[in-house]
């Protein structure tokens, strides 16, 4: 935990124009590998959900098979969350991970 | 397209449907079934029984409060989605053509009935061998048969994607552990502590 910000908050000051910007570490939007979900599914509802083109999404799908787990988006925890809700309407296995 | 295919694209637009009368059957009737296991789960804020974890997913694996706060917002409209896609399945099981909206709440549908019959199966990634005598062998035809099913259906799918929004590959970040973070399992449980060298 970072104690100037609270969890995953860093508080810059901009030297030229002494404004305090916060920024906030990316979160990500994880997907597990699961014995029930199909390859073929897993592939399409990532090119559905996020654009990617099918050669992404198949090495995404392939991620998750053989390392159990691929990232699959990221973004401030709102976004992410959102995203991972999408997901998991799809049913498929997501968390939202935002790394130490 | 071969038609032996039992769903495909339709050249009017949506998707033709043929399968036989016992299969349509067995469709009109699982959705049913889960509707009623759904049922038992009230306003679905408390932890769902086992067979129905897949479908609704933990967020954060790690973070009760914000996975508490996750659960209160998504819980109810989860369960109102999965609820309207098994009604569909179950209205549509015998029409012989989809449109856009039926082939998307069909997809859904499947995929809900796979993941609770696939959870009490307890499918893993081994394959096994299910003898005509086991107890639950008219389940596991069931599971394959639903596999089968919505693989057809993903392909039929596929053909209709919208092509790829430009740059949002490129988007994706890199894995940044080496190792599970926090020896999580792809289920969101903790993973076992490895046991320690034998003292002896």
């Amino acid at each position: 935990m970072n104690s100037s910000g609270g969890a995953g908050t860093t508080i810059e000051r901009e030297s030229s124009t002494d404004t305090l910007l916060v920024t906030e570490r990316p979160w990500l939007v994880v997907v597990w590998n699961d014995p029930i979900n199909l390859m073929t599914y897993v592939t399409y509802v990532l090119q559905k959900l996020f654009g990617y083109s099918r050669e992404k999404a198949t090495k995404l799908m392939l991620d998750v098979h053989h390392k159990g787990r691929a990232v699959v988006a990221s973004g401030p925890r709102e976004r992410a969350e959102n995203d991972v809700s999408r997901l998991h309407r799809c049913g498929l296995w997501a968390t939202l991970e935002q790394p130490e | 397209m071969s038609p032996r295919r039992r769903i495909s694209r339709a050249r009017r637009g949506g998707f033709d449907v043929r399968l036989p009368p016992e299969e349509r059957d067995l469709l009109a009737s699982l959705p049913g079934q889960l509707e009623g296991l759904l049922d038992g789960i009230g306003d679905g804020l408390s932890a769902p029984p086992p067979a129905l974890r897949r479908l609704f997913p933990v967020a954060y694996a790690r973070d009760e409060v914000a996975e508490a706060a996750y659960a209160a917002l998504v819980r109810q409209e989860l369960l109102e989605h999965r609820r309207e896609a098994l009604a569909v399945l179950a209205q549509t099981a015998s029409a012989s053509h989809l449109d856009d909206e039926e082939a998307a709440a069909w997809l859904g549908a499947l995929n809900d009935l796979r993941l609770v019959l696939g959870t009490t199966l307890e499918v893993s990634e081994e394959p096994v061998e299910i003898q005509p005598e086991d107890a639950r062998y008219a389940d596991w035809v069931c599971y394959s048969y639903l596999s089968f099913i919505q693989g057809e259906l993903v392909e039929a799918l596929e053909g209709t994607l919208a092509p790829p929004i430009p740059g949002a590959d490129d988007d994706v970040p890199d894995d940044p552990w080496g190792e599970l973070p926090g020896g999580l399992r792809w289920d969101g449980t903790m993973r076992p502590e490895q046991p320690g060298p034998d003292p002896s």
